[in-house]
């Protein structure tokens, strides 16, 4: 089955790029780990926030996952889903920080308002963004969506990772973005 | 604002949050990578790492082999002082003189020379303080991916004849190694245990190239269970001796290999479809079992398989995964308006609104996925273009009709009940058969709804049924973690 998908994955330029990166990981090149970081890095985040609902958390998170990613690389085989892969370090990494910490931290708005502060370059639509997202949607549709958005994973992909059916992926993550439709497009209008 | 327009300010939003700082994840991959290798002056070569995780210890106990052991004292630089052991599932031992310097580093089974593989097989290590070999082969233990686990464990073992100098060295060691795991952020625990070596221990170690204190270990977990076997006990890890211990070793598990060949039978797969995989001991959970991940084509699945049993009490068979694959063709025998019939005669439906098709490769075969609108209800399928199997289908409500300003009231209620028989029936679930039923009545778009949730064989089913006219809304099945 593997060789079938090969000539697929073979096709995606994004992907060959992400392999030949993880390579480079691997044979311990640090620009290529420079790359890797600059490509992946809002994905890892998404993954990371997604799951233990806090800003600084999450920013550890995504750090750990590069530092893992270093060590580890060569565990990584050619022919799979390179995002995916990275992806599922950064859960293990998340869901691992969960169980250390024995809770699962509520996502207030204080947390949330923390990643502005020590992010310049996130806007004020940023924040009403992300904010609305980690607020008004469920574990699953906020993993969904961000991860959509941020990883370019394809539904499909998104449901294999997360271990869900890929029609359980796709109406939640409609339902989700009919909900932040709604709740945006109402701040909007005041 | 559209849904393209959404994503790329989530996207955008998400790109500004994620931190920035490669010169952080830098500058904590150059010292983690040179650690070990610098201290011991071999070169960084990197290994591949074995996916497979093992155990890491709990709580420090204390392990002071006092007497027998290491050897004769001949000189006094050359004397074996004290015999420390390290094990997780590798072994390893080293011997030291008066001034704590290594005399000798030796793996006592493949697994531990995989580990020392970098050290020159443990001989770099000679003429090293103690506490630097010590953290050169817990840093390695880790890079090989052995105290991954939260519930890992590494167990040391220091056999002294002077007894102050074995509890000194051991509680220096324990903290030396605990400092290590927490510098890289490793939740394994350290376990240590006082030991009072007997005559035959030795021999018993030697014979299954174990540790001595790996080998106390077992004694104790026979003095629990004396039906056991002392050679079938050396080949687990430390972890699972652990777990035995503290559940009173109720008999014998099958082990790491036998859990993972079990589930790989059970998937219908070899090993050599799994890009990696990893076996997971718990045989201190109320259902002793070992926790197997399978990687396959980027997805992972978990199974659970009774640590005593071998039976398979959690997962299920990946068929897709296992079907040979077809060859890829121009002219697939279902075409994308055989997919759009099909999915519409599966609805119930002679036509829909903004009908739309992508096709796409999963797994190597090209599926059709197609997406349409009637009734208020948004519909999506995945076909396969090779058989015309409908392999998934959802509906939901419209997302469209959150445009709608007013909806009428609603009117009529079919009640709970009806609503229950309804998610049950569609289900093909006798009420009997369910748990956790749940039945909740909501409001939302104007309408009446019940929310139904239950759980059958391992999965969660939730259903949205209309109130006013019992009519499944949406519904969902999901395994249940």
């Amino acid at each position: 089955m593997q060789e079938a998908a090969k000539p697929m994955e073979a096709l995606s330029p994004d992907r060959a790029r992400l392999e030949a990166l993880i390579t480079g990981v691997a044979a311990g090149d640090r620009d290529a780990l420079g790359q890797l970081y600059g490509a992946a890095r809002g994905a890892v985040y998404a993954m990371a926030v997604g799951l233990v609902k806090n800003a600084h958390e999450a920013q550890d998170v995504t750090q750990d996952t590069f530092v893992r990613i270093w060590d580890c690389a060569g565990q990584y085989r050619p022919g799979g889903s390179p995002m995916g892969w990275i992806l599922t370090v950064a859960r293990n990494l998340a869901l691992m920080r969960l169980r250390r910490d024995a809770r699962v931290q509520t996502m207030d708005e204080a947390a949330w308002d923390a990643i502005p502060a020590d992010a310049p370059g996130v806007t004020a639509e940023d924040r009403a963004v992300l904010q609305t997202a980690l607020e008004s949607l469920t574990d699953r549709e906020r993993q969904i969506v961000l991860l959509h958005a941020a990883s370019g994973l394809k539904h499909r992909e998104i449901g294999q990772l997360l271990d869900l059916p890929l029609a359980t992926v796709l109406s939640k993550y409609h339902r989700a973005l009919k909900k932040l439709r709604v709740l945006l497009e109402g701040d909007d209008a005041k | 604002m559209t849904e393209r327009e959404l994503q790329e300010r989530l996207k955008s939003a998400l790109d500004h949050a994620a931190p920035d700082d490669l010169d952080a994840v830098l500058s904590r991959c150059g010292a983690e990578k040179g650690n070990v290798i610098d201290l011991n002056g071999t070169t960084a070569a990197r290994r591949r790492k074995r996916p497979r995780a093992r155990s890491l210890i709990a709580a420090c106990l204390a392990l002071a082999l006092l007497g027998g052991g290491g050897g004769a004292f001949y000189q006094r630089a050359y004397a074996v002082a004290s015999v420390v052991s390290l094990d997780v599932n590798p072994s390893i031992e080293l011997k030291v003189n008066r001034s704590e310097k290594v005399l000798s580093c030796a793996g006592l089974n493949a697994e531990a020379a995989a580990v020392l593989a970098d050290m020159d097989g443990g001989r770099d290590l000679k003429g090293a303080k103690l506490d630097v070999a010590v953290n050169a082969i817990v840093g390695a233990l880790v890079r090989n991916g052995y105290l991954d686990r939260l519930d890992s464990a590494i167990l040391i073992s220091v056999e002294d004849r002077d007894t102050a100098r074995g509890a000194r060295l051991q509680q220096e060691l324990v903290a030396s190694v605990d400092g290590v795991l927490q510098s890289a952020e490793n939740t394994a625990s350290v376990l240590s245990q006082n030991v009072a070596a007997d005559a035959g221990l030795n021999s018993r170690a030697q014979k299954n190239n174990i540790s001595t204190g790996k080998a106390h270990l077992i004694d104790r977990t026979l003095a629990l269970n004396g039906d056991l076997s002392f050679d079938e006990l050396a080949a687990l890890s430390v972890e699972e001796l652990r777990d035995l211990l503290q559940t009173g070793a109720p008999g014998m598990p099958i082990g790491q290999d036998a859990a993972l060949r079990a589930a790989l039978d059970f998937a219908g797969l070899s090993e050599t479809d799994c890009t990696a995989y990893e076996v997971d001991p718990e045989l201190d959970e109320r259902t002793p079992c070992y926790e197997v991940e399978l990687f396959v084509n980027g997805r992972e699945t978990e199974y659970g398989v009774d640590a005593y049993t071998s039976q398979v009490i959690r997962g299920e068979p990946l068929p897709a995964v296992t079907a040979p694959a077809l060859p890829r063709s121009d002219t697939p025998a279902v075409t994308e308006a055989d997919a759009e019939a099909l999915a519409l005669a599966d609805a119930g439906l002679q036509d829909a609104d903004a009908i739309t098709t992508r096709s796409d490769y999963d797994d190597g075969r090209l599926r059709y996925e197609v997406t349409f609108f009637a009734g208020g209800c948004a519909y999506e399928y995945e076909i396969d273009a090779a058989t015309g199997t409908i392999v998934g289908s959802d509906r939901d409500r419209d997302p469209r009709a959150a445009q709608t300003v007013s909806t009428p009231e609603p009117t009529g209620d079919v009640g709970g009940d009806a609503a229950v028989a309804a998610a049950l029936d569609h289900a093909g679930l006798a009420e009997g058969q369910v748990s956790r039923l749940k039945c909740e009545q909501d409001r939302d778009d104007g309408r009446i709804e019940y929310e139904i949730e239950f759980t059958c064989d391992g999965y969660e089913y939730e259903y949205t049924i209309d109130a006013a006219t019992g009519a499944i809304l949406d519904h969902e099945r999901d395994w249940d973690d």
